[in-house]
């Protein structure tokens, strides 16, 4: 018998695209929790393999972590005195929770670039006007010495990360020297144990801050 | 056996001598804002091609020697009007504000005047040479322009 009703794979992938893959994969977890650990292990059975963020989720809630609530605090410290936030890569959890942490004096835009193309017009409206839509031909407009760019990073294992390709797209050797901070948040909290498929391994030396 | 002429390093053996807190500890007297400093610091030393780091931290910390040599005590530099120098940014992307492509620091005015009346075709073209470029040629050129001008102006010059 099976907890999930076919299509749990297309459901996954939608969600991931409209929430980004840690946030959906702490949904999917979370509900499949109500039903035990045993619905907890089906999922990261069926899916952890095209999935590896939702494996790495699980895997924690399995070992007996609790999905809390997302906490800003420490990424907020590393973007004290931004004027401009662009964010590379989106995660619903973690973004909604930086936005309502910041001030409504800092612009908040995010790049229009994603493995899953999502509705960008619909994801926008959710933050009633505080986050902007930046075309990748745009971005640089948003450099300067008081500008941050952040994505977010699915894990740290000594010296390498993984990120979103956005990442890759976005922040080259020409857009390192415009923009103040390269921000690194850390959603995942632990390395993923199966092939990162979705991300790109990149050096956890070359953020300006680690959140 | 000395490696030949045009031997390259290796990648740590030029890392190895940079000391990003000596540029910051340079940087200190002409930008006061810390946050400014690591920014600046990281574009002149961290950034860009191993060659310029490696020449920008030499030039720089001999440039800084040779401040401290003439420096008859703890005064602090006034260096006058300065000039932006702008991020390299498309042509279609125009900053918003005066300050928001820019790095925090200023081309001294005075230094460019040394060499040509203000206002002339030589002083914006010489402008345009020091702060025209990537971070690692421009905000060197900008920085090393303001130390040797404040080194004039504590000789007499």
């Amino acid at each position: 018998m099976s907890f999930f009703a076919p299509g749990l794979e297309d459901a996954f992938r939608t969600a991931a695209a409209e929430l980004g893959m840690c946030s959906a994969s702490r949904l999917f977890v979370r509900e499949a929790a109500s039903d035990g650990p045993d619905a907890v292990a089906e999922l990261s059975d069926r899916l952890g393999r095209p999935f590896p963020v939702l494996d790495a989720v699980a895997a924690a809630a399995l070992e007996g972590a609790p999905l809390r609530g997302v906490d800003p605090g420490e990424v907020l410290a590393t973007l004290a005195g931004l004027r401009r936030l662009l964010v590379a890569g989106f995660e619903a959890d973690f973004l909604d929770a930086l936005v309502r942490a910041l001030s409504g004096e800092v612009r908040v835009g995010l790049v229009r670039t994603a493995f899953l193309e999502g509705d960008w017009e619909r994801i926008a409206d959710n933050y009633a006007g505080r986050l902007e839509l930046v075309e990748m031909a745009a971005f640089a407009g948003w450099a300067g010495p008081r500008s941050g760019l952040l994505t977010f990073l699915y894990g740290v294992e000594g010296a390498v990360t993984h990120v979103a390709p956005a990442w890759l797209r976005v922040a080259g050797d020409d857009v390192r020297p415009i923009f103040r901070e390269l921000v690194g948040w850390d959603v995942l909290g632990r390395p993923m144990s199966l092939y990162p498929r979705w991300l790109t391994e990149v050096p956890a030396g070359s953020f300006t801050r680690l959140a | 056996m000395p490696p030949p002429p045009h031997h390259h390093r290796s990648q740590s053996a030029v890392t190895r001598f940079i000391r990003p807190e000596e540029i910051d500890a340079l940087l200190e007297p002409w930008v006061p804002d810390a946050e400014d400093r690591r920014f600046l610091t990281r574009c002149l030393v961290e950034e860009g091609p191993l060659h310029h780091r490696g020449a920008n931290f030499v030039l720089l910390r001999l440039l800084g020697e040779l401040s401290r040599a003439v420096a008859s005590g703890p005064e602090r530099p006034a260096p006058g009007p300065g000039l932006p120098v702008p991020m390299r940014l498309p042509p279609h992307l125009r900053p918003d504000g005066e300050d928001d492509a820019v790095y925090p620091i200023r081309l001294p005015e005075r230094a460019v005047e040394r060499l040509a009346p203000r206002g002339s075709r030589d002083f914006d073209a010489i402008v345009d040479c020091l702060a025209d470029g990537p971070p690692q040629h421009a905000v060197a050129n900008v920085l090393m322009a303001t130390i040797l001008d404040d080194l004039l102006r504590r000789s007499g010059r």
